[in-house]
């Protein structure tokens, strides 16, 4: 049982996973983050401001404000785009620049009717609130379910990855 | 007792330690340059390589960030990180079974990863032995057409396209039942066997070169013929009295037409089936309103263009999006318009909007093509310039997409007197791949409960029918006069515009 113990614990050692610094992904500060909505007047997306907690390393932090974004927003002037049963799966910062972010829940998963304004926002406010706080993201690429989907709604290409579209925003808020 | 949990703790031990166990060993790289070294790893069922050592092999570089490692190979950039099992190579994912692992401080990937790689950048397969140990890297095997299969129903008709990678030659038999395409080459079937929801088609099925197509009712026939770039099959099937038996000839009406012109316009009446669309809050279906309004535009554009007009769907069928271009492309279609109704998510949102296709910028385009000419000897550049060739031939058609866009808002925005929301461009799936201009046209918002009861109503039914004809028939004397098809002759212009149209892509 020992020799099986130690061979195990040595495994165990050896497959230590690429979690690149595990200091920077756990230390956690307060910080002020823009989250991205729609203003439903003007049918643009803007923006508010809320402090949350995040790990310093932004592939540890990004999934975290990602399923911030899932919440409503404080403001009553804006509205939340994405379905209220949205699960963020995991979302994952590559090198060079690119988010993978995997969603799921019941909406996304058995077809979620909606127009295609609303799907177009609903994706781009998730794309401008990850590259406007992480410099070091510049665009996401949607999967759902793990694995790649045509799209969200029925309208807008999954396909390829989506780059800030800053024309959708309020300019206030850009 | 104690003697019991012991036995239970050794027994859960001794499982942990075969899900964990790992052998490592030395593995062979084989390519065209010959033989190379590199350490190898599985554990848990999954063969992992050495990143550092395979690239290396290949003749590229791998440099870590602090999110993970990203490799050039011939000077193509890829990426993998630590928790995901997608890496990426230029847009493209790479997709492996499980994420990748370090030991002692080095990086181990799926095999797969190098497989993904080198199919999205070259005409090169990867292979691993597992009994031999030997990752080799060769051309993809000549000689084997790979084969992709849909299924649409168009107008009754259940159509299978079944589309190639290369030319290849096949014979078709008529069975009892059933339909057999019989491939004279090895084929690389895209599904050993896949149901259809279909009344003429019950199921694909295929095995060696052979694909079965099972029929409904024997009493189903189907017309057969060949479409090119790229290589398609395409077999008609239908409601007969009596079976058609062997070759089957190319139905007159179907046969693509070619003279210049507008001759050919495909509506497409958006979502479909189980597809229901956005719902009104008094539980309208966009896939109702799309298709009644389609249907109408159809029969008014039959009337008054000349034109052949083709329904992407003419009952409530779900058809993929694909299959929508597809078929308008198969149809050789001068125009294509997709019909929707608009959704937000607050009730306040009103107006209509068209869409044409956003492609990357042409700087894009350039990389692509930079990054092409730089490939060396182990990267097949052909695939990347098919892709390049590809954006190029949608991008001549953005400049006729947006005209005919625009002549669209114009016409809904004068004759409705909906709020006019504009034109804009968007990477909307059923735009993509279409061979001919097109536009996505948002009738109204029904997510408004005022523009529902008017979406329902037959009265605006009809004044956006009319607006709609007019949209088309104007781009078609514009373009037909263009192309030096008809003398320039007055254009119609909007009768009672009540707002300027907007253009661009803010909303």
């Amino acid at each position: 049982m020992a020799i099986i113990a130690v061979a195990l614990i040595a495994t165990c050692k050896k497959k230590n996973t690429v979690a690149a610094n595990i200091n920077a992904a756990n230390k956690v500060a307060v910080r002020p983050v823009k989250f991205f909505y729609e203003s439903p007047q003007q049918l643009v997306l803007v923006s508010e401001t809320r402090n949350i907690a995040l790990p310093e390393s932004p592939a540890s932090a990004i999934p975290v404000v990602i399923r911030d974004l899932m919440k409503e927003p404080a403001s009553k002037d804006m509205l939340r785009l994405f379905p209220a049963d949205t699960v963020v799966r995991g979302a994952y910062l590559l090198p060079g620049g690119t988010v993978i972010v995997d969603l799921g829940g019941t909406t996304l998963t058995q077809g979620w009717g909606t127009g295609s304004h609303h799907e177009l926002m609903a994706a781009y406010s998730l794309v401008q609130t990850v590259t406007a706080n992480f410099a070091d993201a510049r665009r996401v690429r949607f999967i759902v379910n793990g694995s790649p989907a045509e799209t969200l709604a029925g309208h807008l290409s999954l396909g390829k990855s989506l780059s800030p579209m800053p024309q959708l925003v309020d300019p206030r808020f850009r | 007792m104690k003697r019991l949990f012991a036995l239970g703790a050794l027994a859960v031990l001794a499982a942990a330690s075969i899900v964990l166990a790992q052998t490592s060993g030395q593995g062979t790289l084989r390519t065209p340059a010959g033989d190379r070294p590199f350490t190898y790893v599985q554990q848990s069922g999954q063969t992992y390589v050495s990143a550092n050592e395979v690239v290396a092999a290949l003749g590229g570089t791998i440099a870590p960030d602090s999110n993970g490692y990203k490799v050039t190979v011939n000077n193509i950039v890829a990426a993998f990180g630590p928790d995901t099992r997608y890496g990426v190579v230029r847009d493209d994912l790479i997709e492996m079974p499980v994420p990748p692992i370090t030991i002692e401080g080095a990086p181990y990937v799926p095999w797969q990863f190098f497989q993904g790689l080198l199919a999205k950048t070259s005409s090169l397969d990867v292979m691993w032995d597992a009994a031999t140990h030997v990752m080799s890297v060769r051309p993809q095997q000549a000689g084997v057409v790979g084969v992709q299969a849909s299924v649409a129903n168009v107008q009754g008709i259940t159509k299978v396209v079944l589309t190639l990678t290369g030319p290849a030659e096949y014979g078709i038999l008529k069975e009892q039942s059933a339909y057999v395409v019989r491939f004279k080459s090895p084929i690389q079937p895209p599904f050993a066997e896949e149901a259809v929801e279909d009344l003429l088609v019950a199921k694909l099925a295929f095995a060696g070169n052979d694909l079965r197509i099972q029929l409904t009712a024997p009493d189903v026939v189907a017309d057969a013929y060949r479409l090119d770039n790229p290589p398609r099959i395409v077999l008609d099937f239908r409601k007969a009295t009596a079976p058609i038996p062997g070759q089957l000839p190319t139905l007159p009406g179907v046969k693509p037409q070619e003279l210049p012109g507008i001759r050919t316009i495909v509506i497409d009446p958006g979502h479909g089936g189980k597809e229901v669309g956005a719902v009104g809050p008094d539980g309208l279906l966009e896939k109702d309103i799309t298709l009644a309004l389609s249907r109408k535009l159809a029969a008014s554009l039959a009337s008054k263009t000349g034109a052949r007009i083709v329904l992407t769907r003419d009952d409530d069928t779900l058809v993929s999006l694909d299959q929508r271009t597809a078929l308008a492309n198969q149809y050789k279609a001068d125009l294509f318009l997709s019909v929707h109704m608009n959704s937000a998510v607050g009730k306040v949102a009103k107006g209509s909007e068209t869409y044409f296709l956003s492609l990357e910028a042409s700087d894009e385009l350039a990389r692509k093509a930079a990054e092409t000419e730089n490939a060396s000897a182990v990267a097949d550049p052909s695939s990347d310039l098919k892709l390049i060739l590809w954006d190029l031939a949608q991008q001549a058609y953005l400049d006729e997409s947006s005209r005919f866009a625009q002549a669209i808002q114009e016409e809904m925005n004068a004759a409705t007197g909906v709020a006019n929301r504009g034109v804009k461009q968007a990477p909307f799936k059923v735009l993509v791949g279409a061979t001919m201009p097109a536009a996505l046209v948002e009738v109204g918002f029904i997510s408004n409960p005022e523009e529902e009861t008017k979406l329902k109503s037959d009265e605006f039914q009809n004044l956006m029918v009319d607006a709609l004809t007019r949209a088309v028939q104007r781009y078609k004397t514009d373009y037909e006069t263009r192309i030096g098809l008809t003398q320039p002759a007055p254009v119609p212009a909007p009768a009672t515009a009540t707002a300027a149209p907007a253009t661009g892509t803010v909303p």
